[in-house]
């Protein structure tokens, strides 16, 4: 299962599991934020090579338009995995406390 | 013991795979704080299958054997050509945001994430055999960005 959506103060909140059968979705809303955009991956459980794509995708467009998207809450497997594609060089990253 | 279970060579089969490894996880007795790395290394190779050999009629065969500290998992892929797994070039990571586009790190993650993965290809039958093992207290690579104070 894989929800994205709006919350709080600008925040966007991922839950469950970014994976390729659920990166279209993910793409088609972050492809409608603005700005400096934190995305709360407190609930993001997991994440494939494809949502890794979705996330630089949104990344270089809104560093284009002089916005960025923050990654917060991030969990140990996702640190891994940003560490290990060079994701931890090209966005800020909260981990998760 | 081994949980094993055939899929058939389709993208719309990944809920299944994942439904799958929760079950053989649970069967085997495997810690679940390894099932992220262990869904991550079999969507990655599911869909290269998928995707490198799309009009293939066989059904991916998977299996799933609890270990000492973890869980190794083998997938064979049937009436295929060859497709070394283990020797896929890294990406590189080290690249500005304008040099990198999306796609080809599934490899290169896998490889960092697992304890080992080693490929067998069989020309009789043409059959490719990927075999991975995630431990507990696998080995890390050294050169991973978080442990390197590249942040």
């Amino acid at each position: 299962m894989f929800a994205i959506e709006s919350g709080p103060a600008g925040v966007v909140i991922a839950r469950g599991r970014l994976d390729a059968a659920q990166s279209a979705a993910a793409q088609a809303f972050l492809d409608t934020v603005r700005g400096i955009v934190a995305l709360d991956c407190s609930g993001l459980e997991y994440i494939s090579s494809a949502g890794l794509g979705v996330l630089l995708k949104t990344q270089k467009r809104l560093l284009g338009e002089g916005g960025k998207l923050r990654l917060t809450g991030v969990n140990r497997h996702l640190q891994d995995i940003f560490g290990y594609s060079g994701f931890d060089q090209l966005f800020e990253i909260e981990p998760a406390p | 013991m081994t949980v094993a279970r055939a899929f058939a060579r389709r993208f719309d089969e990944l809920p299944a795979l994942v439904a799958f490894t929760s079950e053989a996880f649970a069967r085997e007795s495997v810690d679940p704080a390894l099932r992220p790395d262990v869904d991550f290394a079999l969507e990655e190779l599911f869909t290269n299958m998928v995707k490198y050999s799309p009009t293939g009629d066989a059904e991916v065969m998977i299996e799933v054997t609890g270990i000492a500290g973890g869980v190794e998992v083998r997938m064979t892929d049937f009436g295929v050509e060859p497709f070394d797994v283990t020797q896929a070039p890294d990406a590189d990571v080290t690249l500005p945001i304008e040099a990198r586009r999306p796609g080809g790190l599934g490899l290169h993650l896998i490889r960092r994430l697992l304890d080992s993965i080693d490929y067998e290809y069989r020309q009789d039958i043409r059959q490719s055999r990927i075999t991975f093992r995630k431990t507990k207290g696998g080995v890390r690579p050294p050169e991973r960005a978080a442990d390197t104070g590249r942040r």
